[in-house]
C-alpha cells in the first residue's frame, strides 16, 4: 500500500496561512445542574439535568444511544450514557448505578448540585433506519437506560413506528429499574415482559433467563428490528437466539460500554479490535461485531 | 524535486546561532553520563549537539507531554441551599516558535502520525495543537543505521521525501540541504547566504548516500509479511500467550514509543476546593487500562497483555490509515526488560511463513 | 551481591530463591530473561508459583520456611554423585568436615517430606546447579524473613562453596536489596552492631577512630535492632536482656506502624514513647501519630548518593528545588542536631561524602567527584583513583577462609493448626511499593492496583464457597484484617499470599514477630491464620 502523506499533515499546519484560530477546547466540561433525583433502587439512580448556562441549553441537543462525559469532584470523568428522549427537549438525563468513586459521589448529588458535562459523544441508534419498523428492544438490568431513551424517543414519535415490545430481565426484583415508566409504556401499547433471574417471596412475576422470553413474543425476523443492551454474556446469548430466530445481523443492534477517557475517539482506552467504541460506537449493529462472546 | 542546497558543516553552528534569536531551539544532546535527549538549548557553546548517535527520546513529549495539565477546576457551596457549584479554567500550554534540529526520519514521520491522532480525528485537540502549531522541522537522514533500527522494513527512513521542513544528508564535509515544507523554504530564505545551490557533484554524493545506507542495515525485518499474515486473521495466539507471559507490565514499551498515544485523565485534588486535570501517558499493556468498573476486563491480562499493542501498530493501523504506526526506530528493543518488543514479535510471527518477501 | 547485575546475563544456571523477581527487581529479571535466551537454566525454589516461575525450568516449590531441608538435600545429592568442588573447598574454605558429617546425616527421603518436593526433583536440581561452570542464586526476603533467616543464607553459601561457584566472574551468591538505598543504609551502620563500613562498634581501635573525626565517646555495645525498638520487651519476640528503656523515637523514612510485624505490640510500644519524631515526605501513618513531623524532601529536591544491591554507589543530584516547606534530610540532621547542642557545619553532600571516605575503608575512594566520572563506582573502592570492584571474594574470602557453617531445618515459629489452618505468606505486588506512602499517591500505579488482594487457591475458594472479588475477614492470634479475595494457582492449597501496601488492610496486624535469634529480622513470611466471615462482592 502507498503511503500518502497528505493525509498525515493536519489542515493548516507549516502552511504560509499559519494555523487556523484556536477550536472549541474538547476537554472543557460545561456546568450542568441537577433538576431532578429519582432513585430507581438500592444501587440506581436517575438524574436530570439542566445546563447551567440558558443558551447552552437552546443549543443542546443528542439523540438516543449518545453518552456524556460526566466529572465529578477528584474523580475524574466517567462516560454515561442517555436515559431520556431528545424529544423531551429542555434538560437530559442520565441514570447510574453506583459501581466505582465516580459513580458513589454523583449518588450523592441533591436537586441544585453542580456537575461538569461535556458531549454528546458516540453514534447513536439509527433513528431514521428504524423508522416504520416494528421494534423488540430486549434489556439487562441497568442497561435499559439507553433502550429507554430509544423507546421514549418512538412514543414521542409514535406515527413513525410500528409495534414495540420490550423484553426485560433483571438478577432480582431489586435491580429491576424504572418501574414507573414499565408501566407507563404498557399504558402507552408496549408490550412489556419482565423476568428475574432469582425471585423472592413477593415477586408474582416469571423466573429465568430473558432469553427464555423470546420464545413468547410474536416477532416475524423479517420485519423487526431488534436493539439489545445489557451486561457483556447477556448480549451474546440474547445475539445467538435471534440469530437461530433468523434476524439478519444488520437487523439487530447493540450498545457497548467501555473504559473511556476522551469520549473522542483519541485517548485508545475503549477499542474492540481495531474499533473505538467512542466514535464507532457505542451503538453497533451486529453485522459490525464479529465476534460477540468477549463484550 | 525539492529544492536543494549545500551548508558547509563549518556553517551549522553559526546557523543555528541565528536560529536561537528568533525560536526556541531543541536538538539532540549528548550530556555528561552519555545519553542524547532531545534537548532545549538555552547556550549553544556550552552543549554537545549530537549527531552521531540516535536520541533515546523521540519529539513525543514535546507535543504530547507525560503529564500536562488540562484544567484547574474550582468547588464551592452554596451556603444556604448547599448546592455544589463545580467549574473548570482550561490551561493552555504556551507555543514559542520552535525549531527541532537534527530530527530523524522516523521521529519525523512518528509526528506526522501523532498529528492524524490528535488533530484529524474527530474532534481537535488544542492542547497538542498549541504545542505543534509553530513547530519547524530541521531533519537529518541517517547514512548509518543504529543497532536496532529498522526504518527500511516500515517506510519511513533512513532519508525521507516529504514532512519535512528541511532535511540536512551529511556528504562529507558539508550537508546536502532539501527544503519541504513552506516553512523551511522560508528559513533558508531568511538566512540564504549560509547555503549555496546544489551542484550536480552534490547531488551525486546524496545519491550515493542514501543508496549505500540502504545497504546497511543489519537485520531483515518482514514488517509487510507480518501485516500481510496479521490481515489473513490468523491469529498467532500462542506467540501473545507467551510474549504476555514474559511482560512485566512495566508500559516502558508505550511511553518510549514515539507513535504510542494513549492516555489517561484523572484529578490531582489540590485542597478540598480545588485541583487539577490532567492527562499522563497510558499504555494498553496495562491491566487497568481497560478494566471496568465492577472489574470486568474484555482483555485477558494474562494472554493478550500485547496483543492490542502489536495488533494496533502492525494491522489496524495499516487497515485504518494506509500504513503501519511502527516507525522502525527500535528503542522499544532497548527498553523491554522481558524481550517483548515488536521485532522479536515480528520475527516470531514470520519465522514459519515461507512466502517471500517483496522488496520495497 | 557478590557478583554485578550484568553478570547474571552470563551465567549458565540461575538459582533464584524467595525472589518474585519480574514483580519486584524488573532490572534483575530482565537479565534473567536475556541469560535464557542464551540459553541459561533457571531454577526458582519459591512456595508460590510465580510469574517467574512459570519460565523455570524446575520450580521447587517448597513448604514455606523449609530451605534448609531443601538444600542440605541438594547438597547431600551433590556430594553423592560426586559433584563437589574439591580444590575450592580445600584452597579457600574451612570447617568441611563438619559440614560433610552432618551432610552425611541428611536423608533424602526426609527432606522431600519436609518440603514437598520430590526426591528426583531435588536431585536433578542439584545437579543442574553444581554441573554448570557459572552458576549465580539469587535470593531475596523469602530467604530472610524466617526464624532460621540466618541458617537459610548461610545454607546457600554453603551450597555456592561445596561446588565452587563463588569469587569470580557470573558466578557467585547475590542477595537482592528491598530498595534503592538499603544497602547504602547497612553500608553506613544503620545497623545495630557497626559503624559504617560494618567496623564493628565492639572494637576499641574503630571507637578511637570515629571518636577523634567526630570529637565524641562512642558508646561500646550494639545498639537495638528495629524490632526491639518497636515491640515490647516482654513481647512474644522475647529472647532479649534487659534492654533500655526507650523513651523518644526519631523515625526517618520508615513506616513502622504499617510494616513492623504484629502491629497491635507496636502500637502500644509507641504509646509507651514519651515522644515520637517523624521525618517523611508525606503524612503517613507513623507521621500521622507523631508529636513533631518534619517534611523531607524527595529524592528529586536533593542531592546524595544511593548504593544498590551491586555495592554500586551512584550520585543523584537534586532536579527541582525543595517543594513547599520541605527540606533534604541532611539539612534536618544537622538543624536537628545543632539544637542538640552538637554543632554539625557539613557545607554539601559532598562534603559528608569526604568524611566518609576518610572513614570508611570500603568507601575510601567514593568521592562525589569521582563517582560523578560514570555510572558510580562499585565498594570496596579503595582510593580516588581507583576503580571499584565488580565482584567480591576474588582470590580470597573477606574474612579469608570462607567457613561452611552447617545449619538444620527449624519449623516455622507458628504452623498451621487445626485452629489457624493456614499458612499466610506475605510479600509485595508489582505496582504498589512498601506502605504506600509514594505509590498509593500515584494514580496510574493505585489504578493498576488499589485492593488488598488475598491470593487463595482455588480449591479452597470453592470448597469455602468464595468468589474471586469477596471481601473476607481473616484472623491470626493477633488481630484481624479484611481482604478481597483472588482465586489463583499462584499459591498451593492451604497457603494464603497478600501485601503489606494497603493502610485499609493492614495485614501485619497478623503477621507474628518472632524473629531470627542472630540477624532479629522477623517472620514475615508464614504465620497461621484462618478465614472469619466473607461478604460476597
Amino acid at each position: 500500500m502507498i503511503f500518502d502523506p497528505s493525509r498525515y499533515v493536519a489542515p493548516g499546519i507549516g502552511g504560509p496561512q499559519g494555523f487556523k484560530p484556536i477550536r472549541k477546547n474538547i476537554y472543557l466540561p460545561v456546568q450542568a445542574q441537577v433538576q431532578e433525583v429519582c432513585r430507581e433502587n438500592d444501587l440506581v439512580k436517575t438524574f436530570v439535568f439542566e445546563f447551567g448556562d440558558p443558551l447552552v441549553n437552546q443549543e443542546f441537543t443528542y439523540e438516543p444511544g449518545q453518552f456524556m462525559m460526566v466529572s465529578m469532584p477528584h474523580c475524574g470523568e466517567a462516560p454515561i450514557s442517555f436515559s431520556s428522549s431528545p424529544s423531551r427537549g429542555g434538560s437530559f438525563a442520565l441514570t447510574v448505578r453506583r459501581a466505582g468513586r465516580l459513580t458513589t459521589a454523583m449518588h450523592r448529588l441533591r436537586p441544585g448540585d453542580t456537575i461538569g458535562v461535556r458531549g454528546p459523544y458516540g453514534r447513536p441508534f439509527p433513528m431514521a433506519e428504524l423508522a416504520g419498523r416494528n421494534l423488540l428492544f430486549v434489556a439487562g438490568g441497568i442497561g435499559l437506560a439507553p433502550l429507554r431513551s430509544v423507546i421514549s424517543f418512538c412514543l414521542d414519535n409514535r406515527a413513525d413506528h410500528g409495534d414495540i415490545t420490550l423484553l426485560y430481565g433483571c438478577r432480582t426484583p431489586a435491580d429491576i429499574c424504572f418501574a414507573d415508566d414499565l408501566e407507563h409504556w404498557r399504558q402507552a401499547g408496549v408490550t412489556c415482559l419482565c423476568t428475574v433471574d432469582e425471585g423472592d417471596g413477593s415477586w408474582p412475576g416469571r423466573v429465568g433467563l430473558v432469553t427464555e422470553l423470546l420464545p413468547e413474543v410474536e416477532v416475524d425476523a423479517a420485519s423487526w428490528r431488534a436493539l439489545v443492551c445489557g451486561p457483556g454474556v447477556m448480549i451474546h446469548f440474547v445475539v445467538s437466539r435471534l440469530l437461530e430466530m433468523g434476524f439478519p445481523r444488520a437487523h439487530i443492534y447493540t450498545t457497548l460500554e467501555r473504559h473511556m477517557k476522551c469520549g473522542v475517539g483519541i485517548c485508545g482506552h475503549c477499542f474492540l479490535e481495531e474499533k473505538l467504541i467512542c466514535r464507532e460506537g457505542p451503538v453497533f449493529s451486529l453485522n459490525e461485531l464479529d465476534d460477540t462472546r468477549n463484550l | 524535486m525539492l529544492d536543494s542546497f549545500v551548508l558547509a558543516k563549518d556553517h551549522l553552528l553559526p546557523f543555528l546561532r541565528k536560529l536561537t534569536k528568533e525560536y526556541r531551539l531543541v536538538a539532540p544532546v549528548r550530556n555528561r553520563h552519555g545519553d542524547t535527549l532531545f534537548t532545549e538549548i538555552h547556550d549553544l557553546d556550552r552543549v554537545e549537539i549530537d549527531l552521531e548517535h540516535q536520541p533515546q527520546s523521540s519529539l513525543k513529549p514535546f507535543f504530547f507531554p507525560q503529564v500536562e495539565v488540562l484544567s484547574m477546576y474550582g468547588l464551592d457551596q452554596d451556603a444556604v441551599t448547599g448546592a455544589t457549584w463545580y467549574s473548570f479554567y482550561p490551561q493552555l500550554p504556551e507555543n514559542r516558535p520552535t525549531v527541532y534540529f537534527g530530527v530523524r526520519s522516523c521521529d519525523m514521520m512518528a509526528v506526522m502520525y501523532t498529528d492524524m491522532i490528535f488533530l484529524q480525528s474527530s474532534e481537535y485537540d488544542v492542547y497538542y495543537a498549541r504545542h505543534r502549531e509553530n513547530a519547524i522541522f530541521i531533519t537529518i537522514g541517517c547514512n548509518h543505521p543504529f543497532a536496532n533500527c529498522f526504518c527500511n522494513a516500515t517506510r519511513s527512513g533512513p532519508f525521507l521525501e516529504h514532512g519535512f521542513d528541511i532535511q540536512l544528508t551529511d556528504i562529507g564535509d558539508r550537508f546536502f540541504v532539501e527544503t519541504g515544507r513552506a516553512r523551511g523554504v522560508r528559513l533558508r530564505r531568511q538566512w540564504s547566504y549560509f547555503f549555496r545551490d546544489a551542484g550536480e557533484e552534490d547531488k551525486r554524493a546524496q545519491f550515493q548516500v542514501a543508496l549505500e545506507a540502504r545497504g546497511l542495515f543489519s537485520r531483515l525485518v518482514h514488517v509487510d509479511l507480518v501485516t500481510r499474515i496479521l490481515t489473513r486473521r490468523e491469529e498467532p495466539v500462542e506467540i501473545f500467550a507467551e510474549l504476555s507471559a514474559r511482560c512485566q507490565d512495566c508500559g516502558g514499551c508505550a511511553y518510549i514509543c514515539p507513535t504510542c498515544t494513549c492516555f489517561t485523565i484523572h484529578d490531582q485534588a489540590l485542597g478540598d476546593d480545588r485541583g487539577e486535570r490532567l492527562r499522563t501517558w497510558d499504555a494498553c499493556t496495562f491491566s487497568g487500562f481497560t478494566r471496568m468498573a465492577g472489574n470486568h476486563n474484555p482483555v485477558e491480562p494474562e494472554r493478550q497483555r500485547i496483543r492490542k499493542r502489536f495488533l494496533h501498530k502492525l494491522l489496524h493501523d495499516v487497515e485504518r490509515h494506509g500504513r503501519t504506526s511502527c516507525m522502525g526506530c527500535g528503542r522499544c528493543v532497548d527498553i523491554c526488560f522481558g524481550g517483548v518488543d515488536i521485532l522479536r514479535f515480528i520475527e516470531m510471527v514470520s519465522e514459519n511463513e515461507t512466502e517471500p518477501e517483496e522488496r520495497p | 551481591m557478590t557478583n554485578s547485575i550484568n553478570e547474571i546475563e552470563e551465567a549458565q544456571v540461575i538459582l533464584v530463591s524467595g525472589s518474585n523477581t519480574t514483580r519486584t527487581h524488573p532490572q534483575v529479571a530482565r537479565r534473567f530473561f536475556r541469560a535464557m535466551d542464551r540459553g541459561a537454566r533457571l531454577i526458582v525454589i519459591d512456595p508460590r508459583r510465580t510469574r517467574l516461575a512459570r519460565h523455570a525450568h524446575i520450580h521447587l516449590r517448597i513448604r514455606p520456611g523449609t530451605d534448609i531441608a531443601l538444600l542440605n538435600g541438594m547438597m547431600r545429592s551433590i556430594i553423592d554423585e560426586n559433584l563437589i568442588d574439591d580444590l575450592f573447598i580445600q584452597m579457600r574454605t574451612e570447617n568441611y568436615t563438619t559440614m560433610r558429617d552432618m551432610l552425611f546425616g541428611i536423608d533424602l527421603a526426609q527432606a522431600a517430606a519436609i518440603t514437598g518436593v520430590p526426591e528426583k526433583t531435588i536431585r536433578r536440581a542439584a545437579r543442574i546447579y553444581a554441573q554448570a561452570q557459572r552458576s549465580v542464586i539469587c535470593y531475596c526476603l523469602g530467604v530472610t524473613q524466617h526464624i532460621a533467616g540466618t541458617g537459610n543464607v548461610q545454607s546457600y553459601a554453603n551450597l555456592a562453596m561445596l561446588t565452587g561457584h563463588v569469587e569470580q566472574e557470573f558466578t557467585g551468591v547475590d542477595p537482592l536489596r528491598g530498595q534503592n538505598n538499603v544497602q547504602g543504609a547497612c553500608d553506613m551502620g544503620a545497623l545495630p552492631g557497626v559503624l559504617p563500613g560494618y567496623q564493628p562498634v565492639a572494637d576499641a581501635g574503630v571507637r578511637e577512630k570515629f571518636a577523634r573525626v567526630w570529637g565524641v565517646d562512642l558508646p561500646r555495645n550494639p545498639g537495638l535492632t528495629l524490632l526491639d525498638m518497636t515491640h515490647e520487651p516482654s513481647g512474644a519476640a522475647g529472647l532479649r536482656q534487659a534492654a533500655p528503656v526507650i523513651r523518644g523515637l526519631y523515625v526517618t523514612g520508615e513506616n513502622p506502624l504499617l510494616s513492623e510485624p504484629s502491629l497491635n505490640g507496636v502500637r502500644k510500644t509507641f504509646h509507651q514513647y514519651d515522644f515520637l519524631a517523624v521525618s517523611d515526605i508525606f503524612l503517613s501513618e507513623t507521621a500521622q501519630v507523631a508529636d513533631v513531623v518534619f517534611p523531607a524532601a524527595s529524592f528529586a529536591e536533593k542531592t546524595g548518593s544511593i548504593t544498590s544491591s551491586e555495592r554500586r554507589v551512584q550520585l543523584m543530584r537534586k532536579a527541582i528545588d525543595p517543594v513547599g516547606d520541605s527540606r533534604p534530610d541532611d539539612w534536618i540532621v544537622m538543624e536537628l542536631a545543632r539544637r542538640l547542642g552538637y554543632v554539625m557545619d557539613y557545607e554539601s553532600p559532598a562534603e559528608v561524602m569526604e568524611e566518609i571516605c576518610m572513614v570508611t575503608p570500603i568507601y575510601a575512594g567514593m568521592y562525589h567527584d569521582h563517582l560523578d566520572r560514570g555510572w558510580g563506582v562499585q565498594w570496596p573502592c579503595g582510593g580516588r583513583d581507583m576503580e571499584g570492584t565488580q565482584y567480591l571474594h576474588k582470590y580470597s574470602f573477606a574474612r579469608g577462609r570462607g567457613r561452611f557453617e552447617p545449619a538444620v531445618h527449624v519449623d516455622p515459629a507458628e504452623p498451621p493448626d487445626s485452629d489457624y489452618p493456614f499458612a499466610l505468606i506475605t510479600g509485595r505486588f508489582y505496582f504498589q511499593y512498601h506502605t504506600g506512602t509514594m505509590t498509593r499517591r500515584t494514580p496510574i500505579l493505585e489504578r493498576e492496583s488499589d485492593r488488598p488482594l488475598l491470593e487463595m487457591h482455588p480449591d479452597d475458594g470453592h470448597r469455602l464457597g468464595l468468589q474471586p472479588g469477596d471481601r473476607v475477614t481473616v484472623a491470626s492470634r493477633r488481630g484481624r484484617c479484611r481482604f478481597v479475595v483472588e482465586l489463583t494457582d499462584r499459591v498451593e492449597p492451604g497457603n494464603l499470599f497478600t501485601s503489606f501496601h494497603f493502610a485499609e488492610a493492614p495485614v501485619n496486624e497478623l503477621t507474628i514477630d518472632a524473629s531470627d535469634p542472630v540477624a532479629r529480622c522477623p517472620e514475615y513470611k508464614v504465620c497461621a491464620v484462618r478465614l472469619e466471615e466473607a461478604e460476597p462482592c
